[in-house]
């Protein structure tokens, strides 16, 4: 083996001695021992390896990322279903029909049709509390300026193009697995987060449903669905103010 | 699998999937989207106790598809020929240089380095998969791994580099206004 055979080999291996016991690495490193200027290079690379890992390791995830995750897995119907996992339920699915008609069920139980309601607003209220927001486009613009004018009355019927929000650069998060858009206004110098994801298409879907309430953490959120999309308005400004948009 | 054992594997894992997904996606909230997609198909596809050994390099795979189908796809690979003179191969310095630099500092040069390299570059630095899971992971040979990683490191001792001399080169601003919402 040459050195460079034995460069190309040691670069996968992870600094720290996690490889030791790998025996693709052996006579590599049986090389790096006996040969000086392959173990000075192979000293430099793991040090290397070493120091970015540190500063990686120092990069942490947004604080509100963790419970957005937990949020978002019980929006979608709960933790993961325990049934795929019972030896029963495995011995049961030997026949093929069985096994697609529960699977046909278990899916439409699990894929959520619309964000709930609750979590909808328990994460706008998280995300105005710590998301980075920003966002941008003619659409949003046109959105804002709207929601900004003293008598627009929000459940009496937003122009939301949801698309055409979506692709000219509203901001877009995804809770349980859908798109909800962000847009910032403000009102009377009070800033106000409006939170808007689709309503799934069925049949009974409602055309209004009333608006509900919600404060945590010093912001008031209400929340209410029309025949087409899911609201839910969050600010820092009492919950009149929030009702006096409705 | 309990809403406790979800938690559990959440804790254990979204920290390293961000650090991944944001060398992936370059800003911070799409990493957060692809972080908490992951888990969602996760906690949907009902993945049950008897998978969860195998839980870390499926939420990587997972990670990375979806990165993958969300975007794109421009995977030019340049080739060790492109790089300057100098980079091929490691120096004391580049090993001081790291730790001169702050933590964002090398995420942004680990950013500048071609896609094809990074992913399986920061899946290394992570240390949480071995060459082998990587391959898995990215659904290439171990050799191609093995290669990438060579190319990879080279590329970020030259993007470190630069980061290194445009912040030496950088004129500290007067702290900008308040605001920038939506």
């Amino acid at each position: 083996m040459t050195n460079d055979e034995a460069k190309f080999l040691l670069n996968a291996y992870r600094p720290g001695g996690r490889d030791a016991s790998e025996p693709a690495f052996a006579s590599a490193l049986q090389q790096a021992k006996s040969d000086p200027v392959l173990a000075a290079w192979f000293a430099r690379e793991q040090a290397h390896g070493a120091a970015v890992a540190a500063k990686l390791r120092e990069i942490a995830p947004p604080a509100a990322l963790r419970d957005a995750i937990l949020a978002g897995a019980r929006a979608s119907g709960g933790a993961p279903l325990r049934r795929w996992t019972q030896p029963a339920w495995l011995a049961a699915a030997a026949g093929l029909v069985v096994l697609l008609s529960v699977a046909a069920l278990v899916w439409r139980r699990a894929v959520p049709t619309q964000v709930d309601a609750q979590a909808l607003a328990e994460f706008a209220i998280e995300d105005t509390a710590h998301g980075r927001h920003g966002g941008h486009g003619a659409a949003t613009s046109a959105l804002q300026a709207k929601l900004s004018q003293p008598a627009t009355r929000l459940m009496s019927g937003l122009p939301v193009d949801f698309a055409a929000l979506k692709s000219t650069g509203c901001r877009t998060l995804r809770v349980a697995g859908r798109d909800v858009l962000e847009v910032c206004f403000a009102r009377d110098g009070t800033e106000f987060h409006l939170y808007v994801a689709q309503r799934a298409g069925d049949a009974h879907a409602a055309e209004q449903v009333g608006s509900a309430f919600m404060s945590k953490g010093g912001l008031c959120c209400a929340s209410w669905e029309d025949a087409t999309h899911q609201f839910a308005v969050v600010s820092g400004a009492s919950l009149e103010a929030v009702r006096r948009l409705l | 699998m309990s809403n406790e054992v979800f938690t559990q594997l959440v804790d254990a894992h979204y920290a390293a999937l961000y650090r991944f997904a944001l060398s992936l996606a370059r800003n911070a909230d799409d990493a957060g989207d692809l972080v908490q997609q992951t888990f969602f198909i996760w906690a949907t596809k009902g993945h049950g106790l008897r998978e969860l050994a195998k839980a870390k390099s499926w939420l990587f795979t997972t990670l990375y598809r979806e990165f993958l189908r969300g975007r794109r796809r421009d995977q030019r690979a340049s080739s060790l020929e492109d790089l300057p003179p100098g980079q091929q191969d490691i120096a004391a310095e580049d090993v001081d240089r790291v730790a001169r630099l702050d933590a964002a500092t090398v995420m942004t040069a680990l950013q500048a380095v071609d896609e094809v390299f990074r992913a399986p570059l920061t899946l290394f630095y992570l240390e949480d998969l071995s060459y082998q899971e990587i391959a898995e992971t990215l659904d290439v040979p171990i050799g191609t791994v093995m290669s990438r990683l060579s190319r990879g490191k080279a590329q970020l001792r030259g993007a470190l580099a630069r980061e290194e001399a445009a912040g030496r080169a950088r004129i500290v601003p007067f702290p900008a206004a308040k605001g920038g919402h939506s």
